[in-house]
C-alpha cells in the first residue's frame, strides 16, 4: 500500500510536471494493480481519474495542455535538427508555446518524416528499435523508439488494461497482425509479460490456421485488422470452426464497418472494439465509446482537428484532419510536433457528447484519409461508404476488394466480383446513391489484374509451409 | 489483589469493547480505498518499524510537540475512519470537541478522582474510535490474517524486550500518565488506576476482523477466548509473578503480546490448514447485497461501463 502510493505519486508527478517516468515504478504498478484485483476483485475509488487524468475540468485540462506543449516544443526545438529549424522559421518562442500559439508551427507531414527521418532523432537519444508503417497508404515511414519508450508505453497500456478489465492473467491474446508491425508486436508481447496473460503471435497466416489456433489455445482476446477479421469470419462460417472462448476482438488500422462488427460478434462470439493507434504518433491512442465517438487520450498528446485545406481549426461538425503532438516525456527519441495523420474526422461540440466518457473531447470515428475525402469532393464517395455498402449488401465476410476512380462529378467503383457475393452491381450502386454519393459500379473483368484494386492489410499474407500443397517441389526442396 | 482485579476488569472490558466495535464497523461500513494498492507484507514491516520507533520518540519529544503529534495522529485516524458515516461539518465538530475536551480536562480537572474518571472516559472514547478506524483501514485495505499473525508474533518479541530488558515501555507509561490524549483505554476507581495500551487494542481488533474476514464467523469464539485469556487475564495476573512490572496504584506495564502473539500465530496456522484465507472480494460478495453496493463496487461498475 505505502509503496504503491509512492509509485502513484511518482507517476502523477511525471504526468503533471513532465519529468521522465520511472519505468520500473510504472511496471511495478501493473503488479500492484493485479494484486489489488486479486484481493478486492475491482480497483478502488478514483480509478477513472488515475486512468484518464483530471481532464474533465476544462480549466485544468487547458493548463496541463499548455504546460505539456511548452515542454514538448522546447525539447524538440532544442534537440532535433528538424524542429530547431522549423521553430526558428516560424518565429515561435518555445517558452511561450501553448494551445493558443501552437498553430503557428507548420504541420509535419508523412513526407517530411519519410524523407528527413534522421533530422527528427533527438540529440543524445539512444534509438533501440525501429517500427515501420505497413505502407498501405504509400511508401513506409520508419519511426525509432528508445529503450525507455519501448518499456514505458506497454507498461502504461498494461496498467490501463488491467484496471479496465481488458486484460489479465487468465487471458490468452492471439495476435493476427503483420509481422512488420514491430511496435505493435513488441507492445503486445510486453503487455502480456507484465499482466501475466499468454500470448500467441501468429501474424497474417492462412485464416484456417488462425481459427484452429484460437480454439486450440483457448484465446480470449484477438488483435487483428478488419480485413483479416472478415477473412476469419468467412472461414469460420464455411467450416463451422468458430472459437468459443473469445471475449473481445480489437481491430484497427482500417475501416471497420458496423456490419462487420455485428457479424464478428455473431460468428466469433465476441464484441469488436474499433481501436485507433498510429505508428507515427505513438503512444497517443484513442478509444471508441459506446456512442461510437472517438476519444483521444489527453494524457499522452495534444490533438487538433484542422480544416481539410487550410491550417486552421475545423469548425465543429465539419470534416477536418486529425493532427497530433505526442508529449514529452512519453515520446522522447523521435518527437513529432503537429503531425498530420491524414485521417479525417468531424469534431463534436462538447454539448453533444453525452456518452460514458463525457467530459473528454471527442470526434466522430475516422471518415477516411484526407486524400480520399478531397478526391470525393465532387461526388461524395469515400472508401468507408463503399465498404459499409458492400458489407451491408453482401455480408461482411471476405475483405471487400475494390477501387474508386474519381471523375469530376461522379465516381466509378470497380469491384471484384467476389466482393459482391452474387449480388448485382446495380444493387450496390443503389446503396451508394442512397448514402448521397454519385457513383456508378463496374465489376472487374475476370482477365484484369486484381492488383489494381485497393490494397488491404490482409493482403500482407504470411504463407506458412503447412499451406503449401503436399508434394509440391517447394516443400520437397526447402525443408531440410 | 484489588489492583489486579480492577486491571482485569478494565483490560477485558476495553479489549472486548474495542474488538467488538471494530467488528461491527467492519460488517456495516465500507471505507474508501485508493484505485491501486492493498496492504501487503512490506506494509506490515513499515507499520512495525513505525511502532518500534514511535515510543522512543514519545519519550524524548517535548510535551508541546508530543501533544501536537498525538492530535495529528488522532485527527487523521478519526477523519478517515468516520468519513463514510459523518459528513464533513459534524465530523470535524465532534473530533474537535472530543480532542479539545480531553486536553482541557487534562489541564484543569485531574485533581480529583471524578476528574480522572472524566479524563479516562474522554480518552477511552477517542482511543476506541481511533483503533476501530485504523484496524478497519488496514483490514479493509487488504491486510490479511497472515499479516496480523506475523505482526503479533513480532510484537511478542518486541514487547518483553522493551518492557523488561530495555524499560522503554515503563518509561512511556510513566510519561503518559495524566497526559493529554494518552493512547490507552483506562479508568480510575478510588486509588486504583488501570489501562490497556492502544497497540494491544489494535492487535486484538486487527486479529478479530482479519480472522472474521478470512475464515468467517466460526473463528470468533476462538478469537474471543484468545483475547480474553492470553491478551487480558494472563497479562493481568503476570505482575503478581513479575514484580518488576508493578507500578503501584498507577497500574502495570505488561508485555501482553508475549502471551497473545504466539497464540494468535498458532490459531492462524490452525485455520490455514482448513484452506486459503478469503480475500476481501470474497467477503464482500458474501456480505454485501447487490442493491447496497459500497463505493468501491460502484467504481467497479463504472469501470465495466467504460469497457468496450
Amino acid at each position: 500500500m505505502f509503496e504503491t502510493g509512492v509509485r502513484q505519486l511518482s507517476m502523477a508527478r511525471s504526468l503533471i510536471m513532465g519529468s521522465r517516468f520511472n519505468v520500473r515504478a510504472v511496471e511495478a504498478l501493473v503488479g500492484d494493480a493485479l494484486a489489488t484485483l486479486r484481493e478486492f476483485g475491482a480497483p478502488g475509488d478514483d480509478v477513472q481519474q488515475l486512468l484518464d487524468g483530471p481532464f474533465a475540468d476544462p480549466e485544468i485540462r487547458r493548463n496541463l495542455q499548455d504546460r505539456s506543449l511548452r515542454r514538448t516544443v522546447r525539447r524538440a526545438a532544442a534537440l532535433t535538427p528538424y524542429y530547431r529549424a522549423l521553430v526558428r522559421q516560424a518565429g515561435l518562442d518555445p517558452n511561450r508555446v501553448g494551445v493558443d500559439t501552437i498553430a503557428r508551427l507548420p504541420l509535419t507531414s508523412k513526407d517530411d518524416l519519410r524523407e528527413r527521418g534522421r533530422e527528427f532523432l533527438a540529440d543524445g537519444s539512444t534509438p533501440f528499435m525501429t517500427t515501420r508503417t505497413t505502407g498501405t497508404s504509400g511508401a513506409p515511414v520508419q519511426v525509432w523508439m528508445s529503450q525507455y519508450e519501448a518499456r514505458l508505453w506497454p507498461a502504461l497500456a498494461a496498467l490501463a488494461g488491467v484496471l479496465r478489465g481488458e486484460i489479465g492473467p487468465t487471458d490468452v491474446l492471439q495476435v493476427n497482425i503483420s509481422s512488420r508491425a514491430t511496435a505493435a508486436i513488441h507492445h503486445d508481447s510486453a503487455v502480456c509479460r507484465l499482466t501475466g496473460a499468454r500470448l500467441c503471435l501468429l501474424g497474417l497466416i492462412p485464416p484456417g490456421e488462425s481459427l484452429k489456433a484460437l480454439r486450440d489455445n483457448g484465446a480470449t482476446l484477438l488483435s487483428t485488422y478488419p480485413s483479416y477479421l472478415a477473412e476469419l469470419i468467412e472461414v469460420a462460417e464455411r467450416t463451422g470452426a468458430a472459437p468459443t472462448t473469445l471475449r473481445r476482438i480489437d481491430c484497427g488500422g482500417e475501416v471497420l464497418s458496423p456490419a462487420l462488427a455485428e457479424r464478428a460478434q455473431a460468428v466469433l462470439g465476441a464484441p469488436v472494439v474499433d481501436t485507433f493507434a498510429m505508428t507515427e504518433v505513438l503512444p497517443v491512442s484513442a478509444r471508441r465509446c459506446r456512442a461510437g465517438h472517438l476519444h483521444h487520450d489527453l494524457n499522452s498528446g495534444y490533438v487538433e482537428v484542422v480544416a481539410l485545406d487550410a491550417d486552421t481549426p475545423a469548425p465543429a461538425g465539419e470534416p477536418g484532419r486529425v493532427v497530433i503532438t505526442p508529449y514529452y516525456p512519453l515520446r522522447e527519441c523521435m518527437p513529432v510536433l503537429r503531425y498530420d495523420t491524414g485521417d479525417v474526422v468531424r469534431a463534436l461540440p462538447d454539448s453533444e457528447i453525452d456518452c460514458e466518457l463525457a467530459g473528454m473531447p471527442a470526434t466522430t470515428g475516422i471518415l477516411g484519409r484526407s486524400s480520399e475525402i478531397r478526391a470525393a469532393a465532387g461526388h461524395g464517395l469515400t472508401p468507408r461508404i463503399v465498404i459499409e455498402a458492400l458489407d451491408t449488401l453482401s455480408g461482411p465476410a471476405r475483405a471487400p476488394r475494390f477501387v474508386i476512380q474519381h471523375q469530376d462529378t461522379e465516381a466509378i467503383v470497380i469491384v471484384d466480383a467476389g466482393a459482391l457475393r452474387g449480388q448485382a452491381a446495380s444493387a450496390l450502386a443503389e446503396l451508394l446513391h442512397r448514402s448521397g454519393a454519385r457513383a456508378r459500379v463496374e465489376v472487374l473483368a475476370a482477365t484484369a489484374d486484381p492488383s489494381a484494386l485497393r490494397a488491404v492489410r490482409a493482403d500482407l499474407r504470411e504463407t506458412t509451409f503447412t499451406h503449401i500443397p503436399a508434394g509440391s517441389s517447394l516443400r520437397a526442396h526447402s525443408i531440410p | 489483589m484489588n489492583q489486579t482485579l480492577f486491571q482485569l476488569c478494565v483490560v477485558v472490558g476495553g479489549a472486548w469493547l474495542t474488538a467488538g466495535a471494530a467488528l461491527l464497523y467492519f460488517t456495516h461500513v465500507r471505507l474508501e480505498r485508493p484505485a491501486i494498492g492493498h496492504f501487503n507484507g512490506r506494509d506490515v514491516l513499515v507499520v512495525f518499524v513505525f511502532l518500534v520507533t514511535l515510543p522512543a520518540l514519545y519519550v524524548i519529544l517535548p510535551e508541546a510537540v508530543l501533544t501536537a503529534f498525538l492530535i495529528l495522529t488522532f485527527v487523521s485516524a478519526l477523519t478517515i475512519g468516520y468519513r463514510p458515516l459523518l459528513s464533513s461539518t459534524p465530523r470535524w465538530l465532534i473530533i474537535g470537541a472530543l480532542l479539545g475536551a480531553n486536553i482541557a480536562v487534562t489541564r484543569v480537572g485531574l485533581g480529583t478522582v471524578r476528574g480522572w474518571q472524566i479524563y479516562w472516559t474522554l480518552t477511552s472514547i477517542v482511543v476506541l474510535l481511533a483503533v476501530v478506524a485504523v484496524a478497519n483501514l488496514y483490514v479493509q485495505g487488504g491486510m490479511q490474517l497472515r499479516h496480523v499473525a506475523w505482526f503479533a508474533l513480532a510484537l511478542a518479541v518486541y514487547d518483553p524486550l522493551f518492557s523488561i530488558v530495555i524499560p522503554l515501555s515503563i518509561e512511556l507509561a510513566d510519561r503518559f500518565a495524566g497526559f493529554a490524549l494518552d493512547p490507552s483505554i483506562g479508568m480510575r476507581l478510588g486509588a486504583l488506576n488501570a489501562n490497556i495500551g492502544m497497540g494491544d487494542l489494535l492487535v486484538y481488533s486487527l486479529f478479530t476482523i482479519a480472522a472474521y474476514k478470512a475464515y468467517g464467523p466460526r473463528t470468533l469464539p476462538a478469537v474471543a477466548l484468545a483475547i480474553t485469556v492470553f491478551g487480558c487475564v494472563i497479562p493481568s495476573i503476570a505482575p503478581e509473578l513479575l514484580g518488576s512490572l508493578h507500578r503501584g496504584n498507577i497500574g502495570f506495564v505488561v508485555p501482553a503480546q508475549t502471551f497473545f502473539g504466539p497464540v494468535a500465530f498458532l490459531l492462524y496456522l490452525w485455520w490455514r490448514r482448513r484452506g486459503v484465507e478469503a480475500p476481501m472480494s470474497e467477503w464482500l460478495n458474501r456480505a454485501t447485497p447487490a442493491e447496497t453496493l459500497p463505493a468501491s463496487s460502484k467504481t467497479a461498475e463504472l469501470v465495466q461501463a467504460v469497457l468496450p
